[in-house]
């Protein structure tokens, strides 16, 4: 069984200092790296260099950082204030609980919940609320219609997500992040479960709002989208959510196909990691290869493609394991 | 009740994590410069003077996708507690037959919606 932070502290008040210590700091070193290594990519990619300042350029993310900080908060006069105010904290709130349900290896783990599959979709809803409040208490013609199509977009990309689950669910027997991973002894679920692969990367990708499914804050035709009024440190929040997010979409795949910690020779927690970097890099790549979809074909692409696709194959799933 | 304090766990770092994500967006009200100007705290409209609210009514569209996300997001939560027990051999066939009556009742939704047009996006 892995361990439990809160009978290794016994005090739950020490339990929750330590949690978010560690997932802190955690956060803001893996935003500042992700957001270097996407510059970096698309700059490799589009044959440019990249940011130079420091080693590697990687100095440059201090000074973004420092800058968006010391930036003046604008709160433009016709926006409803609570909506307005509330959206980029909200926004950021269920990341670090989302974090804390993955398994890092064997024995490392927050804290293991039966149903930690749900849990995590559920807490991930929040995310869609907090952009619509974001659009709507804006009162901007562009984060409106961001905010909208953000919504219908990840609303409807939610579906084949969640169906492209169960299969493994099932093949699983449990909804514990630690027992799916577990249960995958030998082969990763990604070889026995292509198809459910697939749809979840492409859902995943579609979820957390990033190209070639970046239509909410398409910027060459609705400026930024749902964070349009927003300036400074708030809409810093929605770019640090944004690069948490594939955090927990990449380690949620992770956890369900690549078999979580397991591999040969290396330790579990290294194993973990570089699967997950692997994906996110898997997701940068393509963000600068793939060109934007339009709205329309973004849902059809959802609903006549990926939600049957997933729905047959879960039958085929349910059979083939009555079969063996 | 173990399950409480399990829960209570999750719950708090929800509420530190909504009071940790509020700090940066404080923080810069007090080290932050100030600018004034007439326009500044206008609606952003690409450089033009704002006209009216953008509270306004818009496509129905989006309406009908929602109706059809709430019928499929119940009915898939339905299939979460199948997939736990599936196959593990105290039913022989008979959670096979339900699942596939059950994600075949779906598929009529998915088949309705397309009939009707709705998946389609309404083109002028």
């Amino acid at each position: 069984m892995p361990s439990n932070i809160l009978h290794f502290f016994d005090n739950f008040w020490l339990a929750i200092g330590a949690t978010i210590a560690i997932v802190m700091a955690y956060l803001s070193v893996n935003a500042i790296m992700l957001i270097w290594l996407e510059r970096k990519l698309a700059a490799r990619i589009q044959r440019r260099i990249g940011p130079t300042r420091g080693p590697f350029g990687l100095v440059q993310q201090i000074f973004d950082m420092v800058k968006l900080f010391s930036k003046e908060l604008i709160t433009p006069d016709h926006v409803n204030r609570v909506l307005y105010l509330i959206a980029p904290v909200m926004i950021f709130a269920p990341v670090m609980a989302l974090c804390t349900l993955f398994p890092i290896s064997a024995t490392w783990v927050f804290h293991d919940y039966s149903v930690a599959v749900v849990l995590l979709l559920a807490i991930s809803g929040v995310n869609i609320l907090a952009i619509f409040f974001a659009g709507w208490g804006s009162n901007n013609k562009y984060a409106l219609l961001g905010a909208v199509r953000a919504v219908a977009q990840n609303i409807s990309y939610e579906i084949p997500l969640i169906l492209s689950i169960i299969p493994i669910v099932m093949m699983a027997n449990s909804l514990s992040l630690y027992g799916i991973a577990d249960a995958q002894t030998g082969v990763p679920y990604v070889l026995l479960q292509p198809i459910a692969a697939i749809i979840f990367i492409i859902s995943a990708t579609a979820e957390t709002n990033r190209a070639p499914f970046d239509i909410p804050e398409a910027e060459s035709e609705l400026v930024a989208g749902f964070h349009t009024e927003y300036s400074g440190m708030r809409f810093g929040m929605f770019f640090f959510a944004e690069y948490s997010n594939m955090i927990i979409v990449c380690g949620l795949a992770t956890v369900l196909f690549l078999g979580g910690w397991k591999g040969p020779y290396l330790p579990g927690p290294v194993w973990f990691f570089i699967k997950v970097y692997a994906l996110i890099i898997l997701m940068m790549w393509f963000r600068w290869t793939f060109p934007r979809l339009r709205f329309d074909q973004l849902m059809k692409f959802a609903w006549m493609v990926l939600v049957p696709l997933a729905l047959i194959n879960l039958l085929i799933t349910t059979f083939v394991l009555k079969l063996i | 009740m173990e399950w409480i304090s399990e829960y209570s766990y999750l719950a708090t770092l929800l509420v530190v994590g909504a009071l940790l994500g509020a700090m940066p967006v404080i923080v810069p009200l007090f080290i932050s410069p100030r600018s004034r100007g007439k326009k500044k705290r206008d609606t952003y409209e690409c450089g033009v003077d704002t006209l009216g609210s953008a509270w306004v009514r818009f496509d129905i569209s989006y309406y009908l996708f929602a109706l059809i996300f709430v019928v499929f997001e119940v009915d898939v939560l339905y299939i979460l507690p199948i997939a736990v027990i599936y196959d593990s051999g105290v039913y022989e066939w008979r959670d096979f037959i339900e699942v596939f009556i059950f994600v075949g009742i779906l598929f009529l939704a998915i088949i309705y919606a397309w009939s009707k047009g709705v998946l389609n996006w309404r083109s002028e």
